[in-house]
C-alpha cells in the first residue's frame, strides 16, 4: 500500500524506482528525495496514459508521472482525500476526482452510454465528463478526492442506491448503473438542469458518496 | 437541552418516526417507515428503498413562513420526502448537528436548516433589525414540537450555556441557533482606530441574556458590520 | 452517536482548544493581540480597540512591528473568555520559547503580546520572536517535517528555526527547451510542480494538508526601497490569477500577488 493518510485531507506516498505513480498535476504538496513530476501530453507517453490523455479533449484532468525515489505528500484544494484498495476489482471513477494511484493499476476508460442508452449520454453531460468514466483495474491503491469526506454505501441485490449525480464519486464491485428521472425528482433537486437525474446503481458492490452536491 | 434518539417517548413512537442517525459528521441518514420528513431543497445525496420527493409550495401551515422567507431574498426550499427506507442528506459539506426537542422551540437561521422530521412544526419570526446591519437574521426560522431536527453550521458547532450570570457575546456572522428563554440585543460599541485610519466604524454583537442555549460556527458568514 | 457537550464559562479550557476548529482565550485582565474577524462569541468582559489605538501605544512599540498587517489586528484586553475561529479551519496553538517562528500572515490569528510580530523578508510572511503562545489556522491539520525537503509554496504555512528558504525550479524545466516552451505558452502543459520552496538545515517545516490557499487581506507592499524584497510597487499585475498561469523563472509565484497588486 504506497498511500499513507497522514490526516484527512494529505497522503504520504513512497516513490521506488522502477515504480512510478500517477497524481493530478499541481496535487503535489511536498517531497523529500530525487523525485520527478512530468506532466503527461498526449500521445507523448504510450499506452494506457494516452488513452486518459485523448479521451478528454480539454485536458480536463491533466495528470503527471511521478518516478524516482523518495516521499512526495499529496492533497489537493482542501479536499477530503479517500484511500480506496483494489485487490483485483475494478473502480469506477469520474476522472477529476483521482488525486494519485498506483502505476501497476490499469487505466481504462469506459464508454457510459453502453450501459445507460440514451440516458448514458445525458448522463455524461451531467457529469461534464463525457460519455466516458476512468476504469482503475488490478492490486493496488488509489486516492480519490471528495468534498467534505465520503461514506460507502453497499449495493445488494435488490436494494439498489439512488444517488444524486453531483454527490457520486466512484463505485466498485458488479454494478449497473442507470439514470432515470425520479418522480418529482426534477422539482427537487433542481439547482442546475442536469440535475434533474439521478444515478441508479444496482447489483452488488458498494458506492461513494460525499457529503456535498457541489461537484469539484 | 440537546439529547438524542434514545430519549424518545415509547417504541409504538418510534415506530412511525424517522430515525435520525449521523453518517460521519457530514451526513445525515434517516430512516424512514412510510413517514416523512421535511428537508432543505437539493440535500438528498443518495436514497435506498421507496421515495418520494413532493416540493413544499405555499399554504400549508407553518410552511408559509418557508415561502415569505424567499420575500426576504433568502433562497430556502422546502421537500418534503416520504417513503421506506434510508435516505441520506448533506448540504456543501456542512458539518451536521442533530437537536432533539421535547416541546420547546428552537431558533434558527433558516440557511442552517437541514432536516426536520414529522412531529415538528417549522415557521417564521421576525428578529428585529439585527439584520439591519448584517444582512442576515432578520427573520429566523422556528423550529417547534417533538422530535429530531438536524442543523448545519460550517465546522462543528459549539453549543454554548447562557445563564443570567453568564451573558454571552455572539458574533452575527457566527451565531447559527438558539433555544431557551434569551433575549437577544443587538449590541454596538466596538470601536477599531487604526494607524491606517482604516477599519473605523463599530463591529455588531448579539448579546443573549436569560437562560438557554447559543449555537456558534468556527466560522462567519459575511457581515457588513461584524469586522471582529 | 455522541451528545453535544454543551459548554459554559467554567467548563470552556483556558487558552486550549475546544474543537479543532475552535480555540479559547482565557483574559484575566490581561491582553492578546486578534487578527480581525476571528472572534466568534466571548463571555465576560472583553473590550477590543484597533491597534492604532492611543492607549495600546505602549503595547503596540514592543509586539507589534508590522506597519501593513496593522489595520488587521486588534487588541483584546479585559477578563472572561472568547473564542477564535477561522472559516472553519483547522485551528492550532503553538509555544514558542525564547524562539522564533514565521509564518504566511493569513494564517496567523491571534497572539499573546510577550511574542513580537515582525515581518518576515519573504514577502507575505511574519515572524513571531520571543516566548508565549500564539493560534494559527491551517486549511486541514497542520504537519510538521524536517529539512531538507521541497514544499509547493501554497503548501507552506511557515517555518521555524530553519534558515529562510529558497527557490527551487526544477532541472528540466529550466534548460529544456520543451520546458520552456511549455511554460510559456502553455501548449503541452506543465505539471504545476516546477517551482518549490526549499529548506535545507536544522529546523522544523510547518505544512498545511491542501493547495488551496488561504485567502488573506491585501496588505500592501513593503517599502520600495533598494535591496527589500518586493519592494518595487505595481509591477506585474499581469499574473492575477495565481495558479492558473504558469510560473515563469524569476516571478515567485503566488507570492507574487502579495507584491502590492
Amino acid at each position: 500500500m504506497p498511500f499513507r493518510e497522514i490526516n484527512s485531507k494529505m497522503v504520504e506516498a513512497t516513490v521506488v524506482p522502477g515504480q512510478r505513480m500517477f497524481s493530478q498535476r499541481g496535487a503535489m504538496l511536498a517531497y523529500r528525495g530525487d523525485v520527478t513530476f512530468t506532466p503527461n501530453i498526449a500521445g507523448g507517453q504510450g499506452g494506457v496514459m494516452s488513452m486518459i490523455g485523448r479521451r478528454v479533449a480539454g485536458e480536463a484532468t491533466p495528470l503527471m508521472t511521478v518516478e524516482g525515489n523518495g516521499t512526495v505528500m499529496f492533497g489537493h484544494g482542501g479536499h477530503h482525500i479517500q484511500v480506496i484498495g483494489l485487490t483485483g476489482d475494478t473502480l469506477y471513477v469520474e476522472a477529476d476526482r483521482l488525486l494519485a494511484f498506483d502505476g501497476t493499476l490499469e487505466q481504462g476508460t469506459m464508454f457510459m452510454g453502453s450501459q445507460g442508452g440514451v440516458m448514458g449520454m445525458v448522463r455524461g453531460q451531467v457529469t461534464g465528463q463525457g460519455l466516458f468514466t476512468t476504469t482503475l483495474k488490478g492490486h493496488g491503491a488509489v486516492a480519490v478526492m471528495a468534498h467534505g469526506g465520503v461514506v460507502e454505501l453497499p449495493i445488494t441485490p435488490g436494494r439498489p442506491v439512488h444517488v444524486d449525480p453531483q454527490a457520486y464519486v466512484a463505485h466498485h464491485g458488479d454494478v449497473r448503473n442507470k439514470l432515470s428521472t425520479a418522480l418529482g425528482w426534477r422539482d427537487m433537486v433542481g439547482r442546475g438542469s442536469g440535475e434533474a437525474f439521478q444515478l441508479e446503481l444496482s447489483g452488488s458492490g458498494a458506492v461513494y458518496v460525499q457529503a456535498s452536491e457541489e461537484k469539484l | 437541552m440537546p439529547t438524542l434518539l434514545s430519549l424518545y417517548p415509547g417504541p409504538q413512537y418510534l415506530l412511525r418516526v424517522a430515525t435520525f442517525r449521523l453518517q460521519g459528521s457530514k451526513v445525515l441518514a434517516v430512516s424512514m417507515t412510510g413517514d416523512s420528513v421535511k428537508a432543505k431543497n437539493g440535500s438528498m445525496v443518495a436514497y435506498d428503498g421507496q421515495m418520494a420527493f413532493k416540493k413544499m409550495s405555499g399554504g400549508g401551515e407553518g410552511l408559509r413562513g418557508m415561502v415569505t422567507r424567499r420575500l426576504t431574498g433568502e433562497q430556502m426550499e422546502v421537500m418534503e420526502v416520504r417513503g421506506q427506507g434510508t435516505c441520506w442528506f448533506a448540504d456543501r459539506a456542512s458539518e451536521i448537528n442533530l437537536v432533539s426537542l421535547h416541546g420547546e422551540k428552537l431558533w434558527v437561521e433558516a440557511s442552517n436548516l437541514l432536516c426536520t422530521d414529522a412531529g415538528l412544526r417549522t415557521g417564521t419570526t421576525f428578529t428585529g433589525m439585527r439584520g439591519g446591519a448584517t444582512g442576515n437574521g432578520l427573520f429566523t426560522t422556528t423550529v417547534e414540537g417533538t422530535g429530531q431536527a438536524a442543523i448545519m453550521s460550517d465546522g462543528p458547532a459549539v453549543v454554548l450555556r447562557v445563564t443570567p450570570q453568564y451573558p454571552l457575546q455572539v458574533d452575527p456572522g457566527a451565531y447559527i441557533a438558539h433555544q431557551g428563554n434569551l433575549q437577544q440585543h443587538f449590541q454596538s460599541g466596538v470601536t477599531f482606530r487604526t494607524l491606517m485610519g482604516e477599519g473605523g466604524g463599530e463591529a455588531f454583537q448579539i448579546r443573549f441574556e436569560g437562560d438557554g442555549l447559543v449555537y456558534v460556527q468556527p466560522s462567519e458568514r459575511n457581515t457588513i458590520g461584524g469586522d471582529l | 452517536m455522541s451528545t453535544p457537550v454543551i459548554h459554559d464559562p467554567t467548563t470552556l479550557p483556558s487558552d486550549d482548544n475546544v474543537n479543532p476548529y475552535t480555540f479559547c482565550v482565557e483574559l484575566k485582565g490581561s491582553q492578546w493581540f486578534l487578527q480581525k474577524g476571528k472572534m466568534i462569541a466571548y463571555y465576560g468582559r472583553i473590550e477590543f480597540n484597533g491597534i492604532g489605538h492611543g492607549r495600546l501605544d505602549r503595547l503596540v512599540r514592543t509586539s507589534f512591528h508590522s506597519p501593513l498587517h496593522a489595520s488587521d489586528w486588534v487588541v483584546a484586553e479585559g477578563s472572561g473568555k472568547m473564542l477564535l475561529a477561522d472559516r472553519a479551519f483547522d485551528v492550532n496553538s503553538f509555544d514558542l520559547d525564547q524562539g522564533n517562528l514565521t509564518i504566511r500572515s493569513g494564517n496567523l490569528l491571534a497572539y499573546e503580546p510577550t511574542l513580537a510580530l515582525k515581518q518576515s523578508i519573504v514577502p507575505g510572511f511574519v515572524t513571531l520572536i520571543g516566548t508565549g503562545k500564539f493560534v494559527a489556522a491551517s486549511n486541514g491539520p497542520v504537519v510538521f517535517m524536517e529539512p531538507p525537503m521541497r514544499v509547493d509554496p501554497q503548501a507552506l504555512v511557515g517555518w521555524a528555526d530553519c534558515p529562510s528558504p529558497c527557490h527551487h525550479y526544477d532541472h528540466g524545466y529550466m534548460t529544456g527547451v520543451m520546458g520552456g516552451v511549455r511554460a510559456l505558452t502553455g501548449i503541452g502543459g506543465t505539471s504545476g510542480e516546477e517551482h518549490q520552496f526549499e529548506f535545507v538545515g536544522a529546523g522544523t517545516v510547518l505544512l498545511q494538508s491542501t493547495e488551496l490557499l488561504m485567502a488573506d487581506r491585501a496588505i500592501g507592499g513593503p517599502p520600495a526601497q533598494a535591496g527589500v524584497p518586493g519592494g518595487h510597487g505595481a509591477h506585474g499585475s499581469g499574473q492575477s490569477v495565481p495558479g492558473s498561469v504558469p510560473r515563469l523563472p524569476g516571478q515567485l509565484g503566488d507570492l507574487q500577488r502579495r507584491f502590492g497588486l
